[in-house]
Order: structure tokens, then sequence, then C-alpha cells
């Protein structure tokens, strides 16, 4: 008896020390999805406490049953392990009660699921217009594409309160987006387009990554959604627009940290993949298209390189801009390349 | 007379004690070097899954990464799935299921011993692949198109899993066959299909289903196979085939593959607990025909693994409510178990732990593929660490704690002695102790956004916490295993003799001797019941007291 309090009173310590490092408000300590900034990922929350509701309502109605059973008919003093318990064979009548009742409580849950499905993915009203933004899943970032052209890696610039949709496809193997903050997650499969609707409701900012096996730097292909106003949205999307055309953007230090430094690292000197800083090839934009377009089998290594550029503007305007970043950057540029490459 | 004659043919190459296991034909000695060997690659796909749990303990740790990672999570579930579950069951299968029904051997011996050997040879090749260049399979067990396509997985190790499966595959069909024919044919007198073992009626629903889905997966393979090495796109969207196709073939085979792994377990424990609660099973009837409703079923919710593919409200609807329909013969199996203990005379030696554990822990499994099945739910719990906590929960609380509730059950046959009490009981509490750390966290780990295969993270608090006490209950999991071993080891060798019938059980095979002889039995009584051994107690009981 005094071991077990032991042990209690150890478990209850660790517990008390592990809490206060734990973000527990923001995530419900892991016993639900995280509370959602959309309105279709909140009813994904809502159908997952009803769910969850049943299941553990049975689960301790069966676990009790199991417990008392075992405390109850345990073997008494005295008793021989051969002597027969009553021979009871069955009933019928019981067993059909504990068919039927789970299948209407399976039907019920079924009923509640299929009124609330509309309203999990809700597509905007007619009248409304959706935001569409593409986004291509390549071996191991993401490429969002917004209607004027804007391109940005890694990184969803979202307005709130305004219904958007995601048009997911994929470049070289199967992807799949998740946002746990926003909804519930949609494959980038090769070959097909998925969409995936919402709008959020929350000002903020959410993370999410790749949910399907997608290669060596699966693990690394996250992603975060800036949600902000929508003034600032479309002030942003404008000015952005005009700094990309102008190649005065951010887009060629986040086209080299999303799409070259997850395998070659940030500084370029090798990672997964050999170290490229300094190499010619990043100051030759011909060469470092076709490379990035085509990708590289490497017998001399393990494995190769992905083509990377798929989805990337046809304008060139993301190269140029990755170039420029490189050139301007002293530890990654070629010796005596000066600036503009070649 | 017949002793004196094969004696006499035999040639003496095959008189070493080697030589007498290889070339075999005993449905014992093939039972138990499946049994032998799949427990081997049980510690091996262990091995790998401590390794993995070394990797995630912690953030931004570099033990196993990227691609050695991934070799490591897809030869881990291809090892345990291929190599251990569906071979340890064929072994337990193989020696119990002549004994049960009183038969002399399976009915085609040879067959049985080429099943075998083609296993070995399959399980060579696929531990091969970890030679080949590059190195191991990486694309998952479920070796997605195109990842597991010629572009993006060009090394031969992907190769020698096609082949490694196909080999495997080939096995358990021609065991299947095997097991069907024995069933259906072999039966001793009196041995009506309502007086057979349970755990035979969970065989023959589980053959049932390889011989009906692994037809499927091994024409997938070859599919891939041809993508790979003959230029075919079947499954390769550049050349103008479908990623998705592949998926529902797989599917097709990996959803039932579930219940070929777990209908067994469930076999075992329907012997178990009515034996230690000295009770006839509650229903027979309803255990016995929920297998083979399970087994139906599980053939149409393929798709509730394909619910983030974009199949659409319609298809998912469906998939989501087949699935809910298989929930229901699962339940009265549960039902039926924990209704067996009632007003039962329960003792808890190891096995019965094991069986009644395996009921608790299942539970939980199947409950929490309620809440995966519901479609929309899933949109959020898709491919995160709350499906590896959830299959683990119906594979290792299923099948692995149903397999171990055998192993002790019918140790003493198998060996004529009796394992040692204590440690089975430290290996009991010590390997759900360690099960319960490993997973309940990774229920949360899912919720709070982990996905599966991720060889890292960059997350602290509760996420890392979660993480921790996982990879520390993995190692509990793998110091109970090692008491088994002890155990095992210890008991074969000088445990104390069991004698033929040491729990005075209901079914035949306690009937032959332990061992059991080449031959199984001198005689069979007649079966006219389904607790054939109770009849036969009763009868000489009442000459006695007559």
């Amino acid at each position: 008896m005094s071991r077990r309090r032991l042990l209690l009173a150890v478990l209850l310590v660790g517990v008390a020390l592990a809490l206060p490092h734990a973000g527990l408000a923001q995530y419900n300590g892991g016993i639900a999805p995280p509370d959602s900034a959309t309105e279709g990922g909140s009813q994904i929350n809502d159908l997952y406490w009803i769910v969850m509701g049943v299941t553990i309502a049975i689960f301790l109605l069966v676990e009790g049953a199991i417990v008392w059973f075992v405390l109850r008919f345990r073997r008494r003093p005295g008793t021989s392990f051969e002597a027969d318990a009553p021979q009871i064979h069955g009933n019928t009548r019981l067993e059909l009660v504990w068919t039927v009742v789970p299948f209407l409580i399976l039907v019920a849950i079924l009923v509640v699921t299929i009124v609330k499905v509309p309203s999990v993915e809700a597509r905007p009203d007619a009248g409304d217009e959706s935001l569409v933004v593409r986004v291509a899943g390549h071996q191991f970032y993401w490429e969002y594409t917004y209607g004027n052209g804007v391109v940005s890696v890694d990184t969803l610039r979202l307005p709130v309160d305004r219904p958007v949709r995601l048009e997911l496809v994929a470049y070289d193997v199967i992807h799949s987006w998740w946002v746990p903050e926003l909804t519930g997650k949609r494959d980038a499969i090769p070959g097909t387009t998925n969409t995936l609707d919402f709008t959020v409701t929350r000002i903020g900012s959410f993370r999410g990554q790749c949910a399907e096996l997608c290669g060596v730097q699966h693990a690394v292909m996250r992603t975060t959604v800036e949600v902000v106003p929508p003034d600032a949205f479309d002030g942003w999307l404008a000015a952005e627009a005009k700094a990309q055309a102008a190649g005065a953007s951010e887009l060629g230090r986040q086209t080299w940290e999303g799409v070259c430094a997850k395998c070659h690292g940030l500084d370029g000197k090798g990672g997964y993949g050999p170290a490229i800083a300094g190499n010619s090839l990043l100051a030759d934009p011909a060469g470092l298209a076709a490379l990035l377009a085509e990708g590289r089998d490497n017998p001399q290594v393990d494995g190769y390189m992905p083509a990377v550029s798929g989805s990337w503007p046809g304008d060139g305007r993301q190269l140029e801009a990755l170039l420029a970043y490189i050139a301007s950057t002293p530890e990654l540029a070629p010796a005596g390349a000066d600036g503009q490459g070649g | 007379m017949a002793v004196r004659v094969e004696e006499q043919v035999l040639p003496t190459w095959k008189d070493g004690a080697v030589m007498r296991w290889v070339t075999s034909v005993d449905h014992k000695k093939i039972g138990l070097i499946y049994i032998w060997s799949a427990f081997v690659f049980f510690v091996g796909g262990g091995s790998m899954a401590l390794a993995i749990r070394l990797q995630l303990a912690q953030a931004d740790q570099e033990i196993a990464t990227q691609g050695s990672f991934n070799a490591l999570t897809t030869m881990h579930g291809t090892v345990m799935v291929f190599l251990f579950a569906m071979p340890l069951l064929a072994g337990i299968g193989n020696y119990l299921v002549p004994l049960m029904i009183g038969a002399r051997d399976m009915a085609f011996p040879r067959l049985n011993a080429l099943s075998l050997w083609i296993y070995m040879i399959g399980a060579i090749v696929l531990l091969g692949s970890f030679g080949a260049k590059g190195g191991a399979a990486q694309a998952g067990w479920t070796a997605y198109t195109p990842l597991s396509g010629p572009d993006y997985a060009p090394e031969l190790g992907q190769d020698l899993w096609i082949l490694g499966l196909h080999l495997v595959g080939i096995s358990s069909l021609l065991g299947s066959i095997n097991f069907l024919v024995t069933i259906v044919n072999m039966r001793t007198q009196g041995m009506s299909w309502t007086r057979i073992p349970l755990f035979v009626w969970s065989m023959v629903a589980q053959s049932i289903l390889i011989l009906l889905t692994i037809p499927v997966i091994a024409a997938a393979l070859l599919l891939l196979l041809l993508d790979r090495q003959a230029g075919t796109s079947f499954f390769l969207p550049d050349g103008g085939g479908s990623a998705v196709l592949y998926q529902h073939l797989f599917w097709f085979f990996g959803h039932p593959e579930v219940y070929i792994l777990v209908l067994p377990a469930f076999g075992i424990v329907s012997e178990v607990i009515p034996v230690f609660a000295r009770k006839p099973i509650f229903g027979y009837k309803a255990v016995a025909f929920s297998s083979l409703g399970i087994a139906l079923i599980s053939m149409i919710v393929w798709g509730h693994h394909m619910f983030t593919v974009g199949l659409g409200d319609g298809l998912n609807g469906f998939f989501m409510v087949a699935t809910y329909l298989v929930a229901i013969p699962t339940g009265i199996k549960v039902l039926n178990w924990t209704a067996t203990l009632w007003r039962g005379n329960l003792t808890f030696r190891t096995p019965m732990l094991f069986a009644v554990g395996m009921v608790a822990l299942f539970l939980i499994g199947g409950l929490s593929g309620v809440v995966v099945a519901n479609y929309p739910v899933d949109y959020q719990l898709h491919d995160s660490y709350y499906i590896v906590a959830h299959f683990h929960y119906t594979i290792i609380g299923g099948m692995v704690l149903g397999i171990f509730a055998g192993l002790y059950h019918w140790f003493p046959k198998m060996t004529g002695r009796m394992y040692d009490e204590r440690l089975g009981k430290w290996h009991f509490w010590l390997f759900t102790l360690g099960f319960s750390l490993t997973f309940v966290p990774q229920h949360m780990l899912g919720l709070m956004g982990m996905p599966r295969r991720v060889y890292t993270y960059d997350r602290e608090g509760l996420f890392e916490v979660y993480n921790l006490v996982s990879t520390i209950g993995a190692w509990l999991m793998a110091l109970a295993v090692l008491i088994f071993i002890v155990n095992v080891v210890r008991s074969w060798r000088s445990g104390p003799r069991a004698g033929s019938d040491p729990w005075l059980a209901d079914t035949l095979e306690w009937y032959a001797s332990s061992p059991p002889a080449e031959h199984n039995f001198d005689s069979v009584p007649y079966v006219a019941s389904h607790r054939p051994l109770r009849d036969l107690r009763r009868r000489l009981g009442g000459e006695r007291d007559g």
C-alpha cells in the first residue's frame, strides 16, 4: 500500500514539474484538435467532441464492467482452479441488445455527421468571390501563387474574414497541406487538382507542415500562414506585385531558404545535399535554370536532386530573385562573380 | 511397423539435428520454426522502433535522420507486418489447427514446408535490401507512388522490398489454402462446424481474407515493379497513370490485412478466457460468425485510409458508413469476452492476464477507430501521430497481447514444460505499462499537429514531454520482451514438467501428450460439443463417482 502511495506521489510531482513548461493553453494539452481559427475547423472540433463523448461513455461502461468482473469474480480462497463456474452458454436476448444498441448509437453519430458535413467545408455564397491561391507541393517546399502573379515560398499570407480557396497541386510526389489551427488537411497529388475552402476568422500566425511522407526532408517541409486584416492584405498584395516585378522583394531570400537551404544548408555549406556555396553554377542563369527545372541524378552520391522549379512563374522573376540574393550574399556567391553572374 | 519402414527408407543425411528440422514436413516442427523465426524478426523490427523513438525523444536530434530514418520506419512497418505478425500467426495456426481438429497433420504437409521456406527466402530478400546500394526501401510500408516510383526511389532497395513481399505473399497464399483444405476436410469424427474451436474459426476467416486480398496487393506490387523496371506508368502521373489507383489497390489489401493480423488473436483470446474462467464462451455462435462478418465487411472499408485524397463527400461518406458497420461485429466480440468473465471462477495466470489485458486495451484501439472513421474528424487526424497510436493499439493491444496470451497458454503443450509464473507476470505488467506510456501520449501528439514519419520536430514544452514519455515507454516494452525471452529459454530447458493438460482445458490439443508425438494422437475421442475434453472429464468423473 505504501509503495503504491509513493508511486502516486512521484507521479504527481512529475506532472506538477512538467506542467509549467507545457504550452497547455494553445493546444488543449493535446486532448482535442487545437481551437480552430476557421468556421469549418470549429465544426470538425464539435464533431470530434461528439464522437469522443460517445466513445468515452462506451469506454467507461465496458472497462468498468471488465474491472468489476475481474475483482468480483476472482477465484476465492479455498476454491480450486478447476471448480466449474455456472455454465452459461449465452443469452440471445442480451446479445441482440448489444448488437442493436451500438448500431443505433452509430446511426446517431452518422446522422449528426452528415448534417454537419456541409458546414465543415463551407463554400462561399454565390455572390461572394473567394480569394484563390494556388498551392504547389514540391520536394520539400510549398509555393503559393496569387491571382495577380505574386509568389511566395513556405509563407502564405491571407486576409481575415474573406473566403479562401486553395487549389492544391503537386509537381513531384504526393504532399498534404495541413495547418491544424485552421482546418483539416488535404492532399496535393500530382496529376490532379484538389481544392480546400475555408474562411479564417482570427488574425494571427499559424504553423503547419506536410503530412504525407514525401521523401528525405518531409519533416522540415513546414509552412506558416500569416492572417492579417483585409486592407493590410490588399495593400501587401499590390505592393508585393510591384516589388517582385522590380526585383526588389524578399522572394530571393525566401526561395533560397525554402527551396535550396533545406538540403544544402542555410549557409550553403551542405547538409543532406552537397555543399554548394561558391559553386560557379550559382552565378550561371542558364545552367542553374536547367538544373532547377530538370533535377539531377547523381551516381556519385546516394540519391538525386529533385526538379524544383516546376511551379515558378514563366517570366523568370523567381530565378532572377534567387540569383540576385545569392550574388548579394558573400558566403554563397562564387568567387569572381560580381553580382550579375557569368 | 510403420516406424521401422521409415527408418529404413529415410536417407541418413536427414538424421542430423538441423536437417531433421529443415527437411521436416511435420506441422508442429514447421509451426515452431515459424514462431522462432518470426520472433527473431520481432526483436529486429522492435530494435528499429527503439531507434526511431531514440531519434524522436527530444527536439532536433541527429541519431537517425532523413533517408536512414525513413528506411527505419519503412522497414519497421514491413518487418512487423510481413515477417513477424503474419508468420507468427501462421506458426501458431500450423501448430494448433491439426491438433485442435484431431488431425494427424495439415492436408498438404509438403506444401506446408514450401510455404515456410518461401517465407524464409522472402525475408532474406526483404532484409537484403539493407545491403543494397542506397540502403533499404524508404517510401513507407505503404510505398505510395510516385514516391516509390523510379524517379524518386531509384535505389535497388525498393525493388528488393517488392520482390520480398511477393515471396512472403505467395507463402501466405499457399498457407491459407492449406488451412482451408485442412479445416474443411480433416476434422475428426463428430466435429461439425459449430463444434470446432473458436481459434480454428478465426483461422477460417483469416484464410478467406488472405485468399481474397493478397492477390490484389500482389498485382499492385507487380505493376509498381513494371513501372520501376519496364518503363510502364500505371501509377505515374507523368506518363498518364494514376497515383491514387495505387492507394485503392494497396488499401483494398491493407485494411483487411489488419484483420488478417487480429482475427487469429481474437481466436486465441476466445480459447484462453473460457479455460481460466471455467465457463464456456458466452455466445459461441456470435463469436464464431462475427469473425466472418468482420472479414467480409473489412473488404469494403479501404477508402477510410484515403479520406484526405479528395474522393468527395459521397465516397467518403460511404466508407465512413461501412467502417462504422465493421465496428459492430468487433464490439460484439468484446462484449462476449466480457460476459464470459461474468460469474466465472477467474484465475489470473499469465495467459489470462494477457487475454483480459488484450480485451481492455484493444477496446481503446477500437474506440479511437470510431473517432478516425468519422471523415471530417479524420481530416485533422489522418497521417498524424494519432493514427500511429490508433493502429498500434489495435495491432499491439489487439494482436501482440493476444499472441503472448497464446504463447504462454500453449507453452506447456509445445515444450512439455511450464513457464515461470513470476517472470510471466513481470512481463505482462511491464509490457502493458510500457505500451500505455508509449502510445497514449502519441494520441495527444497527433492532435497537437505532429505528422507521422517525421524524423525531427522543433517544438518544445508539452510536445517534447510527450515524445520523451513515449520513448521511455518503448524501452520499458523492450525490457519486458527481454524478460519474456529469459522466461522462454530458461523454462524450455529446465521448467517443471507440465503434463498433457495442465489447464484442464476443453479442446482436443490437450488430449495429445506434451509435446505431442509426431503422429499427434493414438486415438481421438468422439466430439459431441465444442468442448470435447470437458465432456471426457465429466464422463470419466461420472464413472468414478458411479
